[in-house]
């Protein structure tokens, strides 16, 4: 069954990529706040390189140029290139979780004599969360979306499957609003599983 | 106990603060008054160094706070502030507010800590929120606790910026009544503040800003009855 094979395919590379986009983020972010030149330098590069380029073209660089002569399944591949560019979102919205937090808490923290770094993991950290995971799961919502291109490398996930089925079918329509309906229940589950969670997170304010 | 050597402060191009000298002694209550952009709260602010002076030097106890940068955290404990927005921490109840610093700055005993932050409380007269989160008490609350907070770490001086600015009318009172308590008690403050009613009565001295310098100071009553320079006089007479 090519859908249900696509999907299970789709669904790997998404949490795969999902986990590894959350590590490089991470690590990104953390390198961009150390403010060491060589590494913050390396950390915008990345992510303006990564934000500046389609996720098809790194698919397929990674896949044909960097990874050409390395004997990779192409799950690992796709899972590997939408990683890369997914760390780069999320050491933004990283980033940009911490910033939001008042400028007044980090001067509270510090006129109190707490040092900058327990002054980030006591009081700016716990409140970045909030801001951090919904926009998290907006990013994963995307990267589900995007996996959609894996064809391009000869992976065949979810999409891939459709267009097999209409390319032996001869009929577009059933097995391409199928696979459109398949990615609209994933992507609404994700959804209406955050918005619980983000009412969860603001019940505590 | 602090004294001011020509400090001098720029944002960029601009001097906001142009040479002020001063000092303050133990036990005294200073009130800095004067129009909006005259430099007060930049000048507070470099008491704790949270702007960092751009010329002249800071000298709490005996210490330069400018020449030893690196040890800030350690200098910045004996200096409790308040600000303008209360900042308390609003994902941590207002018992955790007030004893994070000393647990983890002071490595207090949390036992102690819960103790000595609920005096505090008793003396702010919130004993009863102490399990609250900070989104549910009023702005005269908060900023009660945020005195309490700052008041947890044994400071030898206190600085406050423009506390009761952010309040509703009706709620200025309750905290100007801490204020002055501490007052009573021998702490040794630095206010900035509009209340001019609540500067003559609590202060043992003002300091009148303008333009980036200290213009004129004095006991209350010579600043206040009978201001000897132009810029006091005719801002004095604005707000009065």
């Amino acid at each position: 069954m090519y859908l249900v094979d696509g999907w299970i395919i789709s669904i790997e590379v998404t949490v795969f990529a999902a986990l590894l986009g959350i590590v490089i983020g991470l690590l990104l972010a953390i390198v961009k706040f150390s403010r060491k030149p060589p590494f913050a330098q390396f950390a915008d590069w990345y992510i303006s390189i990564i934000r500046g380029t389609p996720v098809v073209v790194q698919l397929t660089i990674i896949y044909y140029v960097i990874l050409a002569d390395v004997n990779l399944p192409r799950t690992i591949v796709a899972s590997i290139a939408f990683g890369i560019n997914s760390g780069a979102y999320v050491a933004e919205i990283i980033r940009s979780g911490i910033q939001a937090v008042d400028k007044g808490q980090t001067e509270a923290g510090r006129s109190l004599g707490l040092s900058e770094g327990k002054t980030m993991r006591y009081i700016i950290i716990p409140q970045a969360i909030k801001n951090i995971l919904p926009a998290l799961g907006n990013e994963f919502i995307v990267l589900l979306k995007e996996t959609s291109v894996s064809g391009y490398i000869a992976l065949n996930d979810l999409t891939k499957g459709g267009t097999l089925i209409r390319s032996v079918t001869y009929d577009a329509f059933t097995p391409l609003l199928t696979v459109a309906y398949i990615y609209f229940l994933m992507t609404a589950m994700l959804s209406a599983a955050l918005s619980k969670f983000e009412r969860r997170l603001r019940s505590s304010d | 106990m602090i004294k001011v050597i020509d400090l001098h402060k720029y944002f960029g191009d601009l001097e906001v603060l142009k040479g002020i000298n001063t000092e303050i002694k133990k036990g005294e209550v200073v009130c800095v008054i004067g129009p909006s952009g005259s430099g007060k709260s930049t000048f507070l602010r470099c008491l704790n160094l949270l702007e960092i002076p751009t010329k002249g030097e800071i000298i709490i106890n005996g210490v330069s706070l400018t020449d030893n940068l690196k040890n800030l955290d350690e200098l910045r404990k004996n200096v409790g502030m308040v600000f303008q927005q209360f900042n308390l921490f609003p994902h941590m109840k207002v018992i955790d507010n007030i004893t994070l610093a000393p647990i983890k700055v002071l490595k207090m005993k949390k036992e102690d800590a819960v103790s000595k932050a609920m005096e505090l409380l008793a003396k702010v007269g919130l004993t009863d929120k102490a399990y609250e989160y900070p989104s549910r008490l009023s702005g005269g609350q908060k900023q009660r606790v945020a005195i309490a907070r700052a008041m947890a770490m044994n400071p030898d001086i206190m600085l406050f910026d423009e506390p009761t600015s952010a309040l509703d009318p009706e709620m200025v009172g309750e905290v100007l009544e801490v204020i002055r308590d501490l007052a009573y008690e021998g702490m040794t403050m630095v206010i900035v503040t509009h209340e001019m009613g609540f500067a003559r009565e609590v202060s043992d001295r003002i300091l009148f800003m303008d333009e980036g310098i200290i213009y004129e100071e004095g006991k209350p009553y010579e600043i206040f009855n009978n201001p000897q320079r132009s810029r006091t006089k005719e801002f004095l007479s604005k707000v009065l």
